[in-house]
C-alpha cells in the first residue's frame, strides 16, 4: 500500500478504502481485477476499460462481525455504475439480504465515490440503479445501511439517490451529495442559475457540512481513516432500523434566486 | 477507438505471484501481470490513444531487456506517458516477486 | 410541452377522471383512486403545472414538490388497493434551489415509498406513456414490479435527455445513432428498453395523447391482469430473468451467478 498523509480516506483508492474500513487482515476480495470483468461496450465508444469494472467487493469482519465493503472507483470514468460494476452492488446486497433471513448477518458499507449512471452504458446503469434501490430498502429491514461517502467525487445522480436511501450517511467536509453535479445543472440551465467554477458555493450549498447540518448525513467526520472507521463502528451500533424521509423545510423556492440561497444560509 | 497491440519478448526468470497495479484514469494505466508456463513474455496493450506501437514497444522491449520474466502482461490504457507505463511496470514487477 | 398536450394528464384522465382525487398535493402531481374492473387503484401521474413554486420544475420535471408528493400519494394508497404510475416525465429539476434542498432526498422519498408499497403487498404497475428519463424514472416508475409502454416514438427511455447527451458528449446525432445501434442500451427508443427485458407489455396506439376506445380497452385488460396475476409485486431483479435479458444482460447475470458462488470464499 502506498503511504498516506494523515491516514486519510480520499487519499486511498476503492480497494484501498475498502481494506482500511475492514478489520485489519480480513480483506478478500470477489471478483477482483483478474476477474476480468471489463466492460465490452467501453471500446464501442473509444473508451478504455478496467479489469474490476470500477466496483470492489470486499468481504471481511468489522468489529469482528462479517462484514461486505461496495467501494466504487472515483478515478475510472468518475465511479459512474455500468453493468458489471452495477450488478457487483445490487448481487451483494441480495447476498446480505439473504444472509440476514439465514440469521447469519452481514454488515455491509456502501463505500461509494461515483458520478452517477455511466452514460456509456446508459439503460444498463439505469436497471442496475433500479435493483439496488430496492435491495437497499429490502436489507434496511434487517439491519443499517451504512454509507461512506468520503471520496473526491463524492455522489451524483442515481448514486445520490441510493445513499438518501441508507439509514446512516457518515460524511466528511470534502464529500458532496447532489443529485445533479453542478456542472450539469450549468450546462441545462446556465451558469446564472448555478456557477459550477464558484467552488465555495459548490461545497456551501452541497458539501458533508451541508448535508449533516440537514440531517442527510448522520455523522461529520474529519478524512482521517481511526475517526470513518469509529464512525462505521457507531453506525452499527446505534444499530438503527428504517427511518423516513421527510418533507424538509425550507425557504419559499418562488423567491428570487440570490435571497432563497441567502435565507437558507447558502452564502459563500 | 481502442487499440489492440500485442508484443512478446523471450523470457526465462519467473515471477512468485500475480500482480494488479494502477488505475484506467487519464494519463494512467492498469496493468494485471501474471506468471507465464510459456518461456517468454506476453504483452497485450489496449489503449484509447491509438498511434503509439512503436513506443509501446520500446519501452516494453527495454522493461523486458532488463527483467527476462516469463509472464503473460495485459495493459489497459487512458494515454499514459512512457515514464508513467515504465513506473507502473516496475511497480508490478515489484508486488509480483 | 403546455399543460393541454401532457400525454400523463391525458392518460390519468382516461383512467382516473370519475375517481375520488387524493387532496393536500401540489398542481403538478395528480392521483386519484379510481376501480379498475372491480379493482380498487390509485392512479398516480406527474404533469406541467407553469404555476410550480419551483422555478425550474413546471414543465412536468421531477423537482421537490413532485418527488415528495409521489412519495406522499404512494404512502397514502389505501389498504388493498393497487398502485399504477402513469409516466411522462422528461427529467428531473435543474436548479441550484433543488440542489441546496436535496433533491437527491425527494427521488429518494419516493422511490422508496414505491419499493414499501410493493413489498409490503401492494400490485405497483407503470405505464409509461411519454418520457422516462433517468432520477425522475427511478423515482416514479421503475420500482413497480410491472411496467407497459406505449409502441410509440415518442417514447423516450434514457439516463439523460436527448439535448444534454449531445452537450455533455459533444457528439453528432449521426454519432449517437451509431453507437445506439451498436450499444443499444444507450440507444433511447422504446423497443431497445424492451430488448433488455425491462418491459412486460407494448401498446400501439395511434394518438398517444388520445386513444381510441377499442385501445384503451387493450391496455386496460393488461394492467388489470397485471395486477391481480402476482406480477405487480415481483422486485425489479426479477427482470433479469426475463427472457429478453438472457442475452442481453447476460454479464449481469453471470456477475451474480459468479458472486453468489464466491461470497462466502
Amino acid at each position: 500500500m502506498t503511504p498516506h498523509i494523515g491516514d486519510s480516506y480520499a487519499e486511498r483508492n476503492a480497494r484501498e478504502r475498502a481494506q482500511a474500513l475492514l478489520d485489519p487482515g480480513t480483506f478478500r476480495e470477489v471478483l477482483g481485477p483478474f476477474a476480468r470483468l471489463r466492460s465490452p461496450y467501453l471500446a464501442a465508444q473509444g473508451v478504455a476499460a478496467q479489469s474490476d469494472d470500477g466496483v470492489v467487493v470486499a468481504r471481511g469482519t468489522l468489529g469482528g462481525e462479517r462484514a461486505c465493503v461496495l467501494a466504487t472507483d472515483g478515478r475510472f470514468l468518475g465511479g459512474a455504475i455500468g453493468e458489471i460494476g452495477g450488478a457487483k452492488i445490487a448481487a451483494s446486497l441480495e447476498l446480505a439480504r439473504r444472509d440476514a433471513e439465514r440469521g447469519t448477518p452481514t454488515r455491509v458499507v456502501l463505500a461509494f465515490d461515483s458520478g452517477g449512471i455511466r452514460l456509456q452504458e446508459a439503460n444498463l446503469g439505469l436497471l442496475a440503479i433500479a435493483e439496488i434501490c430496492d435491495a437497499v430498502v429490502a436489507l434496511r429491514a434487517h439491519q443499517p445501511v451504512v454509507a461512506v461517502i468520503a471520496g473526491r467525487v463524492g455522489v451524483y445522480g442515481g448514486m445520490s439517490i441510493v445513499t438518501a436511501l441508507c439509514n446512516e450517511v457518515i460524511v466528511t467536509e470534502g464529500a458532496r451529495i447532489g443529485l445533479n453535479g453542478p456542472d450539469v445543472v450549468e450546462t441545462e440551465a446556465g451558469a446564472d442559475e448555478f456557477d459550477a467554477s464558484n467552488r465555495p458555493l459548490v461545497w456551501k450549498a452541497t458539501g458533508g457540512r451541508r448535508r449533516f447540518a440537514q440531517g442527510h448525513a448522520t455523522a461529520l467526520v474529519a478524512d482521517d481513516m481511526p475517526d470513518i472507521r469509529a464512525a462505521v463502528e457507531e453506525a452499527f451500533a446505534r444499530n438503527r432500523s428504517f427511518v423516513a424521509i421527510a418533507h424538509p423545510d425550507f425557504p419559499d423556492p418562488a423567491l428570487e434566486r440570490e435571497a432563497f440561497l441567502r435565507a437558507y444560509g447558502v452564502t459563500p | 477507438m481502442i487499440e489492440t497491440l500485442t508484443f512478446t519478448y523471450p523470457a526465462s526468470a519467473r515471477v512468485a505471484r500475480r500482480a494488479h497495479v494502477g488505475v484506467v484514469a487519464s494519463g494512467n494505466c492498469e496493468l494485471l501481470l501474471e506468471p507465464s508456463p510459456e518461456p517468454c513474455a506476453s504483452v497485450t496493450v489496449r489503449t484509447s490513444v491509438g498511434g503509439y506501437a512503436t513506443t509501446w514497444e520500446a519501452v516494453l522491449a527495454r522493461f523486458f531487456a532488463r527483467h527476462s520474466i516469463a509472464v503473460r502482461l495485459e495493459i489497459d490504457d487512458f494515454g499514459a506517458t512512457p515514464a508513467v507505463v515504465a513506473m507502473r511496470l516496475e511497480q508490478a514487477l515489484e508486488q509480483a516477486r | 410541452m403546455n399543460e393541454e398536450r401532457s400525454r400523463g394528464r391525458a392518460w390519468f384522465e382516461r383512467f382516473a377522471s370519475g375517481g375520488v382525487r387524493v387532496e393536500g398535493l401540489p398542481a403538478s402531481v395528480l392521483a386519484a383512486d379510481a376501480p379498475l374492473e372491480g379493482l380498487p387503484v390509485r392512479w398516480i401521474a406527474v404533469v406541467p403545472a407553469p404555476q410550480a413554486r419551483f422555478p425550474r420544475a413546471r414543465a412536468g420535471e421531477m423537482g421537490i414538490d413532485e418527488a415528495f408528493g409521489v412519495a406522499a400519494a404512494v404512502r397514502g394508497a389505501p389498504a388493498g388497493s393497487a398502485i399504477v404510475a402513469l409516466v411522462d416525465v422528461p427529467g428531473q429539476a435543474f436548479g441550484i434551489r433543488e440542489e441546496a434542498i436535496g433533491l437527491q432526498r425527494a427521488l429518494a422519498a419516493s422511490a422508496d415509498a414505491y419499493v414499501r408499497a410493493r413489498r409490503s403487498g401492494h400490485p405497483v404497475a407503470a405505464l409509461i406513456v411519454g418520457k422516462a428519463i433517468s432520477g425522475a424514472f427511478l423515482a416514479h416508475g421503475m420500482q413497480a414490479g410491472w411496467i407497459g409502454a406505449l409502441d410509440d416514438p415518442g417514447i423516450d427511455v434514457h439516463v439523460m435527455s436527448e439535448s444534454a447527451v449531445a452537450r455533455v458528449t459533444r457528439m453528432q446525432r449521426d454519432d449517437l445513432a451509431r453507437i445506439a445501434s451498436e450499444v443499444p442500451a444507450t440507444a433511447r427508443d422504446i423497443a431497445s428498453f424492451a430488448r433488455l427485458g425491462a418491459i412486460d407489455a407494448l401498446f400501439e396506439v395511434a394518438d398517444p395523447q388520445a386513444p381510441a376506445e377499442e385501445e384503451y380497452a387493450v391496455v386496460a385488460r393488461a394492467l388489470s391482469a397485471a395486477l391481480r396475476d402476482g406480477s405487480g409485486v415481483r422486485p425489479p431483479i426479477d427482470r433479469l430473468g426475463r427472457a429478453a435479458a438472457i442475452q442481453t444482460r447476460a454479464l449481469a447475470r453471470r456477475v451474480r451467478a459468479d458472486l453468489a458462488a464466491g461470497w462466502d470464499g
